[in-house]
């Protein structure tokens, strides 16, 4: 029994046509997932279903074994299920600090909440540096940075990040994997869409293939990385012997 | 000189409620995306409540705020509720707001035509006669009042946007709804109570201008074109822009109504207007629009 499991979810945008469609995935305690595939797959709508933000149209999510289904999003997070969007999705006009206060929004108890921020900025000292700069003016890493130590106020199970190295220099892609490589070792579990699959792949130890709104192959990450398949269709040939080589 | 400044005291009393009447505008377009044509009908309509109060249980128009408030923010939140949350992620959902807050503006106008006819209204309390008089210069008492409520009541909600928990949801929509969702703030409920409470701000506007103003039904065609002027100069969904732009304009167009005429001064709104668009869209104090 996994901590998160997806029921053969169907889903899609007001009325129109279905993204997922039939998709069932379960996501096990303490493991890092990493879901793979081509654009319109269905990556991004999975994981707003599972945080709440689009209801399905047909099937159930199960988190810890409570159907969490019909929650709203502020319940989901109150279960220990946080989400970092791609676009980071900050408060451009309120500064890190403010920020950070918005991610504990659910938690009643400001002090708590400052508590748990001071814990963030000691483990992400960049932010304690800019705490009282307005988002906007962050660089794009330092903006992810935020959305992720944004998430962890509330001091997350499960953590779902949606292609966290968009729009990012290689650099910088490096040291947000390793931040995520960091809360894995934590042993927070992790869901993580990425386009660039083969560094998603890299840190994690599940790789799930999304085509067409099912889950069409999952295996160990490694096992995912060195499938021809599907180093030809979303790896690129050239990666092939480097994929082999970084596997473990 | 002394006449200079003399318009500059009653520009600034002006101001002040006008920046009432645009902050509640400016709330909803900032936290909704809704254009409220509907928001100076409002406004009157408010103004026929104190009207009304007045001159049934001769209760005082500035008390009357006490029932005008809580009657209009219970407005605004059946009247978002039935017509606008359902529709709220709706592609047009900006266009289909300035056809319903337009009709219902027409609506509103309507009723109050039928209920109280056309005939030009004002509350009269004493203090509405009587002028407050320093060294060569002098304030109406009830401008007076009028300015000093608008500023409490605006800086109340300033205060309550930056200082509370709920005010900071409400911030948090304004700037990036996705985000705010995201972080488990109830978007639905958050839309319902700001457009409550800025009905609730058009509620206290018509409480203190039918005071300071005489009103009729159709009065609100040439209120709305006002409002638009100062919340798109001050720049749409700022609250501090809509008081600034309110002092900057009210004042202008005093200056206006003096050397001009009292026929040029609506110009002094719809030329800053023009200029406002063609030199910064986004207002004095707005964001550029994403998307």
């Amino acid at each position: 029994m996994g901590t998160l499991v997806v029921e053969n979810v169907v889903a899609g945008y007001g009325s129109g046509p279905n993204i997922l469609k039939g998709l069932s995935l379960t996501v096990e305690s303490g493991k890092a997932y990493c879901i793979i595939g081509p654009n319109g797959a269905g990556k991004s709508t999975l994981i707003k279903v599972i945080a709440g933000l689009l209801k399905p149209r047909e099937g159930k999510i199960f988190f810890k074994g409570e159907d969490i289904t019909p929650l709203r999003a502020d319940q989901v997070l109150q279960r220990g299920l946080c989400y970092v969007p791609s676009d980071r999705s900050l408060f451009p006009d309120m500064t890190v600090k403010e920020n950070l206060r918005m991610g504990g929004f659910v938690m009643r108890d400001t002090r708590k909440v400052d508590e748990r921020i001071d814990e963030l900025f000691a483990q992400f000292p960049i932010l304690k540096e800019k705490s009282s700069q307005m988002a906007k003016t962050l660089s794009g890493g330092q903006q992810q940075l935020a959305a992720i130590a944004r998430a962890m106020v509330l001091k997350p199970e499960m953590i779902m990040l949606d292609e966290p190295s968009l729009g990012l220099s290689p650099k910088v892609v490096q040291q947000i994997f390793g931040t995520i490589t960091t809360l894995r070792d934590q042993g927070l579990t992790i869901l993580l869409v990425e386009q660039n699959a083969r560094k998603g792949l890299q840190i994690a130890d599940m790789g799930v293939v999304l085509d067409l709104g099912t889950n069409s192959f999952e295996a160990p990450a490694c096992d995912v990385l060195n499938d021809p398949r599907i180093q030809e269709l979303y790896l690129g040939k050239r990666h092939q012997a480097v994929a082999a080589e970084e596997c473990k | 000189m002394i006449q200079v400044i003399q318009i500059l005291i009653l520009g600034i009393a002006l101001g002040g409620v006008y920046a009432l009447m645009s902050s509640g505008m400016t709330l909803i377009f900032g936290v909704m995306r809704i254009v409220n044509l509907a928001h100076s009908a409002f406004i009157v309509l408010a103004a026929y409540l104190a009207f009304f109060v007045f001159k049934t249980f001769n209760i005082d128009p500035i008390v009357s705020m006490a029932f005008t408030m809580p009657v209009m923010f219970l407005v605004g939140v059946i009247y978002y509720r039935l017509l606008f949350a359902s529709r709220a992620d709706n592609p047009r959902f900006a266009d289909i707001t300035v056809l319903v807050t337009f009709a219902t503006a027409l609506v509103i106008e309507g009723i109050l035509a039928f209920i109280f006819t056309g005939i030009y209204r004002s509350t009269t309390p004493t203090y509405a006669k009587t002028s407050i008089n320093f060294g060569p210069f002098f304030i109406p008492q009830s401008q007076l009042y009028a300015l000093i409520i608008s500023i409490v009541l605006i800086v109340g909600l300033w205060m309550f946007m930056r200082y509370t928990r709920i005010g900071n949801a409400i911030r948090a929509t304004m700037q990036n709804r996705n985000a705010a969702q995201v972080v488990g703030v109830n978007v639905t409920w958050i839309s319902t109570l700001s457009f409550g409470i800025g009905l609730a701000m058009a509620g206290a506007a018509g409480s203190l201008l039918s005071f300071v103003f005489t009103f009729y039904p159709a009065k609100h065609i040439a209120w709305i074109g006002m409002i638009m002027c100062l919340v798109v100069l001050g720049g749409m969904g700022s609250l501090v822009g809509a008081l600034v732009s309110s002092f900057l304009l009210a004042t202008a167009a005093a200056y206006v109504n003096f050397y001009f005429g009292a026929a040029w001064s609506p110009i002094t709104f719809y030329l800053s207007l023009f200029l406002i668009l063609l030199f910064r869209p986004q207002g004095l104090f707005g964001k550029k629009v994403e998307g």
